[in-house]
């Protein structure tokens, strides 16, 4: 009997010990996993206006080195109500979040959106510049 | 001894349990009622806008035995438009999915929102369908419909349907618009007009329709407020017009009673109510066929919806048609 006894105690202290080692993976404030990725660059952006089509003429230049983004739009493109939608490398995020509808009018005052790495180290700031067509 | 019946209850009473619950219910059969009975459906779909049908199918069906239908009726609760008609033929759908009518009685009577059929026939069941009208005087109320059918043995059946709730909103279909001519439109008067008639209307002018085609940049089709001007290049407004409005692009969304496309989406009264287009400048340009545009009125009086049924770039022209909803 004490030798069960034994056994059931040993068998419960080891199940803790092994509870107790299981590996926590790390998230950030959004919930978002922290991994060992220091990649942080924009690869792809998009402008779409109120209609949800896109108000851009041609691809965006991405300056990955100048940290810019360069997007010529449609003449009589609505730009107090644009929604730009970043593709950034894996695991990175960005920062402020795009929540809704944008106003990017005041054409001298180009947006500043900040792309944090995967492993929430290295940030980088990337101006978004607009140019409107003109006739 | 004891032993033996125990044993053969035990054996016996899962058996029974066995046979009771294997007993075949196919659910298809059906006692059919020996009496005079009706059904109704409701076919037409959508947000209930005057001018517009609200579709019914009514059945109807008595045993030989007791007699035969000799008239039908629907009752309103509000008398529907002139053009209100319960059909005098029967459908049934044959084997290629037609619809086939076979005449059973006259042509119906419309009186104090009553409207009947007497059969000439001599008809046991019958199917017919109402189209009600919807009129001016039904707007923003509800409406309910009592079909009902009596038999030459002097029974009656009746059937309740409703309310439905008629919208506030208005509608026009088909408004030819052309650059420079009929380009001037009204939202409040749902219509478009030349340049003279702009004038005397001026202050109902909330947009302005053009086409242009310039160099290096998109213009195409456009509803420009009067007070976008950088957006009217070369264009001369009447005097007095110079209204400004909201004016929001939108894709995508053809209404199925503006566009009378496939498309099973309806704009209804609740999206006027809910528009927020405060930040909507006064201009859309580069429109395209079945796009459209939300457009709120300068003195907040009018939330519209114009979708653009069609576009010509050489005749410089479009087909719009517009929901208007008053605030």
């Amino acid at each position: 009997m004490k030798n069960i006894t034994n056994i059931i105690s040993s068998f419960f202290l080891l199940s803790l010990l092994f509870l107790g080692c299981k590996e926590d993976y790390p998230v950030d404030e959004d919930g978002l996993l922290i991994t060992t990725r220091t990649d942080c660059y924009v690869s792809n952006f998009e402008l779409l206006g109120s209609d949800f089509q896109t108000v851009r003429t041609k691809n965006p230049a991405i300056d990955t080195i100048a940290q810019t983004i360069d997007v010529e739009v449609f003449y009589g493109t609505d730009l107090k109500n644009l929604y730009p939608q970043f593709s950034l490398v894996t695991d990175a995020k960005l920062d402020p979040k795009i929540t809704g509808k944008v106003d990017f009018s005041d054409l001298t005052k180009p947006k500043v959106y900040t792309v944090v790495s995967g492993n929430r180290q290295i940030r980088k700031d990337y101006t978004v510049k607009i140019t409107v067509q003109k006739p | 001894m004891n032993l033996k019946y125990k044993y053969l209850a035990a054996l016996l009473i899962p058996l029974l349990t066995m046979v009771w619950s294997c007993k075949e219910e196919d659910g298809l059969t059906v006692v059919p009622k020996n009496e005079f009975q009706n059904d109704c459906i409701k076919r037409s779909l959508g947000p209930n806008v005057v001018g517009l049908d609200i579709e019914f199918a009514y059945a109807m069906a008595i045993p030989k035995s007791l007699g035969k239908i000799v008239s039908a009726e629907v009752v309103a609760s509000v008398a529907g438009a002139e053009a209100t008609y319960l059909e005098n033929k029967s459908y049934y759908t044959n084997g290629s999915g037609q619809d086939i009518g076979i005449t059973i009685g006259n042509k119906s009577v419309n009186a104090d929102g009553k409207t009947s059929v007497t059969f000439t026939t001599d008809t046991t069941a019958a199917t017919l369908r109402y189209f009600y009208r919807i009129p001016a005087s039904a707007k923003g109320k509800e409406i309910s419909f009592v079909f009902s059918a009596t038999a030459s043995n002097g029974t009656t059946v009746s059937y309740n349907m409703g309310p439905y709730k008629v919208a506030t909103m208005d509608m026009v279909l088909d408004l030819p618009v052309k650059d420079s001519s009929a380009a001037y439109i009204s939202i409040e008067d749902m219509a478009v007009y030349g340049p003279a008639q702009a004038a005397t209307n001026a202050s109902k002018i909330d947009l302005v329709y053009l086409y242009r085609s310039i160099p290096n940049v998109v213009f195409g089709h456009g509803l420009v407020a009067p007070s976008s001007t950088t957006y009217l290049p070369n264009i001369t407004l009447p005097a007095g017009v110079n209204r400004s409005a909201k004016v929001n692009k939108v894709w995508a969304l053809r209404d199925l009673h503006l566009a009378r496309l496939q498309y099973g989406i309806y704009i209804d009264d609740l999206d006027f109510q809910t528009l927020d287009i405060n930040t909507a400048p006064d201009y859309a340009i580069n429109l395209k066929a079945e796009s459209g545009v939300w457009v709120e009125t300068a003195d907040g009086k009018y939330r519209a919806y114009i979708y653009i049924n069609s576009v010509n770039n050489t005749g410089k022209s479009a087909t719009i048609s517009i929901k208007r909803y008053t605030l």
